[in-house]
C-alpha cells in the first residue's frame, strides 16, 4: 500500500480515533489502528470490542492495501511531522515508511487479519436525526448518569423511541434529566437503548461535524453515522460510531416525575447559577447542601459549614405562594443549570421532603430529591 | 466387699503425682520454680528424649541441709507456709510441698545440695519412691536435681507422653517462661546435649525477650508501665497491628507466676479490639501485679490458673493501662508531609504575623474538628469500663490522650498495583494501603458526624426495595429510629418487606442496602447495643467506612499526600478502624538486611 496525505488531514483523523483503545494486554492489536487505503481515500478503525470508531480521510492512494499501528504513538509522530506532505508507504512484512520533508520513521506494524471487524449493521432500527439537536439534547442529561460502577444500569444515557417522540433520560438515583424531542416513530421502529457512558462522551467529542447523524440500533448493539459535512481537516463521508449497549431494564422513570405542579417559580437561569455558586463555596465534604428558602417574592440561598463558614444569597422573585425551605446538594442545582441555554427556567417544588423539579419549555425536565438535616 | 483402708505413703504420692506431674514439662516447672524460691541466680536445665530419660535442674541457690533435704522428700512438707494464713501472702511460687515427693515416686531421682554453712553435700537417691541411699558428694553451694526413667513405675502414665518432640516443645516452653519471669537469673537450656538457648543475667525485660524470642519480636513490642493503687501493669506489649494467630505469643505473669488468666487474656485482647483483626491475637509479654491476698492461686493443681477477688477491677485496670499504651504509641512517625508539626491549637496562640511562615494550609482544619473531644470522654470512659459485655475499647475514649507529633517528611515514590502507596520517609520506606487508610479517615470523620447529630440525608428518587427474613424484619422495625437519626429513612412496604427511601449523604445509592443487611447483621450478633449509643455509633460508621470506599482508581501525587496527612489527624492513625495496619514501614536495618549488606 502507498499513498500520499496532508498531514494535518492524517493527524486530524486519528484524533477522532484515538480515544478508542483497548487496555487488555492479552489483545496487542487493540491499541492499534487500523488504516485501509482505498480509491482516493483512507479508512481509520479504532475499537476496544465494546466501541469502536471508522472515520475516512480523503488521500491521494496510489497503491491500495491495508495494515495496523500503534495509534497513540503514530498519532503523536504525525502531529510533529515537519511537512505538510506526508507519504505513507507499506511493504508486505507490515514495515511502514513514514515520510515528510527531511524526516523518516519506519514503524513495525501488525497484519489487518488479526484485527477485530467492526459490525456493519443491516436493518435495524434506524432513525436520523440533526446533530446540533442531538447534542444539545445529550449535554442537557449527561450529567445526571451515575458514575458508581455498581449500578451499571445507570451509567449511560437512556434513548427512548416511542409515543412519536425521542426522550433521553440519565438518573444516578437522587436526580434525573430527561428531555423529549417529538419525531415520527413508527411502531416497527420502536424501542430503547441504554447508551453507555463511554459512548456519549464519544458522542458528544464527534457530533457537531455536520448536520445529520443517523442511529441504527438494536437491543445489543448501536451504531451512529456521524457526517462529516462541515468538517474543513479532511475528513470525507461520515464517521461511524460502533457500540454495545448497556442491557438491562432502565428503571421506570416516568413515577419518578411528579404529575402534578404545587408552586412554580419563573428564575434567569445564569443568575440562580451564580447564587448556588458562591453559596456553596462556604460548603465541605462533611455538610455539602444548600437551603433554599422561597418567601414572597423573595428567594434566598443558606449555606454552611461547621468548620468554615455560612453564605446567605438572595434574589428577587415572582412568588406570591406560601414560605418553603427546602435543602439539594448544590451540585444537583448547578449542572441542569450549567447545561441549559436558556435564559429562563421554571422551578417547581412543593415541601422539604418532596422533588424540586427544573423545567424549561422545550420538554426538559430535572429532578432533584432534597437532603434533609437531622 | 473391701475394707476401708488408708493408703501407703507412696501409692499417695503416687496418686498426687498423678495431679501434679503430668508430663515431663511439669518437672521441669516444679524444680525450676524450686530454683526460683530458692534464690539462685543461675539455672540450668538439662534434658534429653522429650524429658524421658534425663531431665536434670542445677542451680546455685541457697541449697538444703541434710535433714531439710530429708524433710523435703516427704509428703506436705515445705519451707515455704508455716500456717494457712500463709496462703494469704504467698511470695513464692510453690507452697504445698508436693512437688518432691510426687515426683520421686514416678522416677528415679537424684539429689545433691549442699549450704554455705555445711563442708559437704548431701546425695540422695530414691528410685519409684524406694529410699536407695543417702550419703555425703562434693559440689559447689545450691542444688542439682537429676529425674531419669521417668514414669517408670507408672507405665500407664508413660504410654500417655506424646512424641518426644512434642514433650520437648513444652519443656521449652516451660523454661522460656520462667526465663521471662526471672530476667535477673541466668538461664541455660539443654536438649540432648545441644544449647536451645542460654541467657546471662538481663537488666531488663526486653534483653530477655531478645535473647529468647529474637530481634524480630524484641522490635515489634512497647513497654508498658502503669500503677495504679494496688495494680501494677508492667512488660511489653505488641505494638498497634502487629499480632499473631494463637494466643502463644500472650504471656501473663501473676505477682512472677506464669499462668493462663481468662480475665487477664480477655483484657488484651479486648484492648487490641481496634489495633488487630478479628481473630488475630496481640503480642504480650506481662507481669501483673496485685496484693497476694487479692489472687488465689490455689485453683489448680499445677497453679496454671488464677482467680481474682475483683475480676471487674483487674479487667478494666488492664484494659484502660493498654488502651491508653496504645494510643499513645498511636502515631510515632507522623508525616506532616514536608511542613512543621502543629499542635491542636498552635494556630490560635501564634501572633498573626508570624503564622503563614510555618503553616501549611491543609493541616490545621483537621485538628480543629478533634479539639472539642476532650470534654466528651470523661462523660464516656466510665460507662463503657463497666458494661462487661460490650467491646470496650470505646472510640470516643481517651481523646485526649494524643501523642504529640513528630516532624517526619515523606516523599512519594509512586503507587504499586493501586492499592499501595509507596514514600521515601528519614527511617526508611513506608508502604500506605490506601484502602485501610481511607477507612480510618471515614471512620473518624463518621463518628465525629454521628456525635455532633449533624447528619444530612439524601432522598433517593428510586426507593431501594428491601426484602428480609422476619427476624431481621423485626430487627430493622425496631431500630427504625436509630437509623433514622443516622440518615436512613426506611419505610415498611408489605409484609417483610421495604423500601430504602434516603440514605445519608456521604452514601451512594447502590451501597445501601448491603449497608443496612450488614447493620442487620450486627444487631443480630448483639454488636449495636441499644443502651449505648456510643457504641452502638462507632460499630455503624465502623461498617460504613468499609463500605463507603470508592477508591480513584489513578490518584493524583497530591490526593495522596493529602490522605496521608488527614491519615495522621485521626486519633489512631496506626490501624485501620477493623484493626488492620494503614502501613507498614521497612527501616534502614530491615532494607540492609535484606540486601545483605
Amino acid at each position: 500500500m502507498k499513498f500520499k496525505i496532508n498531514r494535518d488531514h492524517f493527524a486530524n483523523g486519528l484524533a477522532q480515533v484515538l480515544n478508542v483503545v483497548g487496555s487488555k494486554a492479552t489483545m496487542p492489536i487493540l491499541s492499534n489502528v487500523l488504516i485501509e487505503a482505498e480509491k482516493d481515500q483512507i479508512s481509520l478503525s479504532t475499537t476496544n470490542l465494546d466501541l469502536g470508531i471508522r472515520c475516512k480521510i480523503k488521500a491521494e492512494v496510489k497503491e491500495t492495501g491495508s495494515v495496523t499501528l500503534p495509534v497513540k504513538r503514530l498519532a503523536t509522530i504525525v502531529r510533529e511531522l515537519p511537512s505538510v506532505d506526508v507519504t505513507f508507504d507499506g511493504a508486505p512484512n507490515h514495515q511502514v515508511k513514514l515520510t515528510s520533508g527531511g524526516s523518516t520513521f519506519k514503524i513495525m506494524g501488525i497484519g489487518k487479519e488479526e484485527f477485530p471487524p467492526l459490525p456493519e449493521f443491516g436493518d435495524e432500527k434506524a432513525y436520523t436525526l440533526e446533530q446540533s439537536e442531538l447534542i444539545s439534547m445529550l449535554r442537557s442529561v449527561s450529567y445526571a448518569q451515575s458514575t458508581d460502577e455498581t449500578r451499571y444500569i445507570l451509567n449511560g444515557v437512556y434513548f427512548n423511541f416511542r409515543d412519536e417522540k425521542l426522550t433521553l433520560v440519565a438518573t444516578d438515583g437522587r436526580r434525573l434529566a430527561l428531555i423529549a424531542k417529538e419525531m415520527e416513530v413508527p411502531t416497527a421502529c420502536a424501542g430503547a437503548i441504554i447508551l453507555p457512558a463511554k459512548t456519549v462522551s464519544e458522542l458528544n467529542r464527534l457530533l457537531d461535524k455536520g448536520s445529520k447523524v443517523k442511529i441504527n440500533f438494536n437491543e445489543r448493539r448501536a451504531a451512529f453515522q456521524i457526517a462529516t459535512d462541515k468538517d474543513t481537516s479532511g475528513l470525507i463521508d461520515h464517521v461511524y460510531l460502533y457500540s454495545k449497549v448497556v442491557e438491562g431494564n432502565y428503571p421506570n422513570y416516568q413515577q419518578v416525575v411528579p404529575k402534578e405542579t404545587h408552586q412554580r417559580i419563573k428564575l434567569e437561569r445564569e443568575l440562580l447559577l451564580q447564587c448556588v455558586h458562591r453559596a456553596q463555596l462556604v460548603c465541605s465534604e462533611k455538610s455539602n447542601s444548600v437551603k433554599i428558602k422561597i418567601s414572597s417574592n423573595l428567594l434566598e440561598i443558606f449555606a454552611a459549614s461547621s468548620d468554615f463558614g455560612e453564605a446567605h444569597e438572595s434574589m428577587a422573585i415572582g412568588y406570591s405562594g406560601p414560605d418553603l425551605q427546602v435543602a439539594f446538594n448544590p451540585a444537583f442545582l448547578m449542572d441542569p443549570l450549567k447545561a441549559l441555554t436558556k435564559d429562563e427556567v421554571f422551578f417547581e417544588v412543593k415541601d422539604e421532603v418532596s422533588p424540586g423539579v427544573f423545567k424549561t419549555l422545550e420538554s426538559f425536565i430535572c429532578v432533584i430529591m432534597p437532603v434533609r438535616m437531622n | 466387699m473391701a475394707k476401708v483402708r488408708i493408703l501407703p505413703d507412696r501409692v499417695a504420692n503416687q496418686i498426687a503425682a498423678g495431679e501434679v506431674i503430668e508430663r515431663p514439662a511439669a518437672v521441669v516447672k516444679e524444680l525450676v520454680e524450686n530454683a526460683l524460691d530458692a534464690g539462685a541466680t543461675r539455672i540450668e536445665v538439662e534434658f534429653r528424649h522429650g524429658g524421658r530419660s534425663l531431665m536434670r535442674i542445677e542451680d546455685n541457690g541457697s541449697g538444703m541441709t541434710r535433714d531439710d533435704a530429708l524433710l523435703a522428700l516427704e509428703r506436705h512438707a515445705t519451707s515455704k507456709i508455716a500456717e494457712a494464713a500463709d496462703l494469704d501472702r504467698l511470695h513464692t511460687f510453690g507452697f504445698r510441698g508436693e512437688a518432691l515427693p510426687s515426683i520421686a515416686s514416678v522416677s528415679r531421682f537424684e539429689l545433691q545440695t549442699r549450704v554455705t554453712d555445711s563442708d559437704v553435700g548431701t546425695e540422695i537417691l530414691i528410685n519409684g519412691g524406694k529410699f536407695v541411699h543417702v550419703r555425703d558428694c562434693g559440689r559447689p553451694v545450691g542444688t542439682r536435681m537429676e529425674v531419669t526413667h521417668l514414669f517408670n513405675s507408672v507405665p500407664a502414665r508413660r504410654k500417655f507422653l506424646k512424641t518426644d518432640a512434642t514433650e520437648a516443645a513444652h519443656i521449652v516452653h516451660c523454661v522460656r517462661l520462667y526465663a521471662l519471669a526471672s530476667p535477673q537469673v541466668a538461664f541455660t537450656l539443654i536438649e540432648d546435649g545441644r544449647v536451645i538457648f542460654r541467657s546471662p543475667e538481663c537488666s531488663t525485660l526486653a534483653e530477655r525477650v531478645t535473647e529468647i524470642f529474637g530481634q524480630q519480636i524484641a522490635e515489634s513490642l512497647i513497654a508498658i508501665d502503669s500503677v495504679e493503687p494496688g495494680l501494677k501493669l508492667s512488660g511489653l506489649i505488641g505494638r498497634p497491628g502487629v499480632g499473631r494467630a494463637t494466643r502463644h505469643e500472650m504471656i501473663v505473669f501473676v505477682n512472677g507466676r506464669p499462668v493462663d488468666s481468662r480475665t487477664l487474656n480477655y483484657a488484651l485482647i479486648e484492648s487490641y479490639h481496634e489495633s488487630l483483626p478479628k481473630g488475630r491475637y496481640p503480642l504480650a509479654f506481662v507481669f501483673f501485679e496485685c496484693d497476694p491476698a487479692a489472687v488465689d492461686v490455689n485453683v489448680h493443681p499445677a497453679k496454671r490458673e488464677v482467680r481474682f477477688r475483683s475480676e471487674p477491677q483487674v479487667r478494666s485496670f488492664v484494659i484502660r493501662s493498654v488502651l491508653q499504651r496504645l494510643r499513645e504509641v498511636g502515631a510515632p512517625v507522623v508525616p506532616v508531609v514536608e511542613a512543621q508539626a502543629i499542635r491542636p491549637g498552635a494556630e490560635a496562640t501564634l501572633p498573626s504575623g508570624l503564622a503563614p511562615l510555618v503553616v501549611p494550609a491543609p493541616v490545621p482544619r483537621f485538628f480543629a474538628a478533634t479539639s472539642p473531644a476532650p470534654i466528651r470522654a470523661a462523660l464516656v470512659v466510665p460507662v463503657a469500663i463497666t458494661v462487661p459485655q460490650s467491646p470496650v475499647a470505646s472510640e470516643l475514649s481517651n481523646r485526649d490522650a494524643r501523642p504529640e507529633i513528630s516532624m517526619t517528611s515523606w516523599r512519594f515514590i509512586g503507587l504499586a498495583h493501586g492499592s499501595y502507596a509507596l514514600f521515601e520517609t528519614s527511617a526508611g520506606l513506608v508502604l500506605l494501603d490506601r484502602r485501610a487508610a481511607h477507612e480510618r479517615i471515614w471512620f473518624d470523620r463518621l463518628v465525629a458526624q454521628f456525635a455532633s447529630g449533624a447528619v444530612t440525608s439524601q432522598r433517593l428518587l428510586l426507593p431501594i426495595p428491601l426484602e428480609l427474613d422476619p427476624i431481621a424484619a423485626a430487627l430493622l422495625i425496631d431500630r427504625t429510629k436509630f437509623l433514622g437519626s443516622h440518615g436512613f429513612e426506611i419505610g415498611e412496604f408489605g409484609r417483610n418487606f421495604f423500601r430504602i427511601e434516603a440514605v445519608p449523604t456521604w452514601m451512594e445509592p447502590a451501597d445501601a442496602e448491603p449497608f443496612v443487611r450488614d447493620v442487620l447483621g450486627a444487631l443480630r450478633d448483639g454488636r449495636l447495643p441499644e443502651n449505648n449509643l456510643a457504641l452502638a455509633r462507632e460499630e455503624l460508621a465502623r461498617i460504613a467506612a468499609a463500605k463507603a470506599i470508592r477508591l480513584p482508581a489513578a490518584p493524583a501525587e497530591v490526593a495522596l499526600r493529602a490522605l496521608v496527612a488527614e491519615l495522621f489527624a485521626t486519633r489512631t492513625p496506626l490501624t485501620s478502624p477493623s484493626g488492620r495496619p494503614t502501613f507498614i514501614e521497612l527501616n534502614h536495618g530491615e532494607l540492609a538486611r535484606r540486601f545483605q549488606k
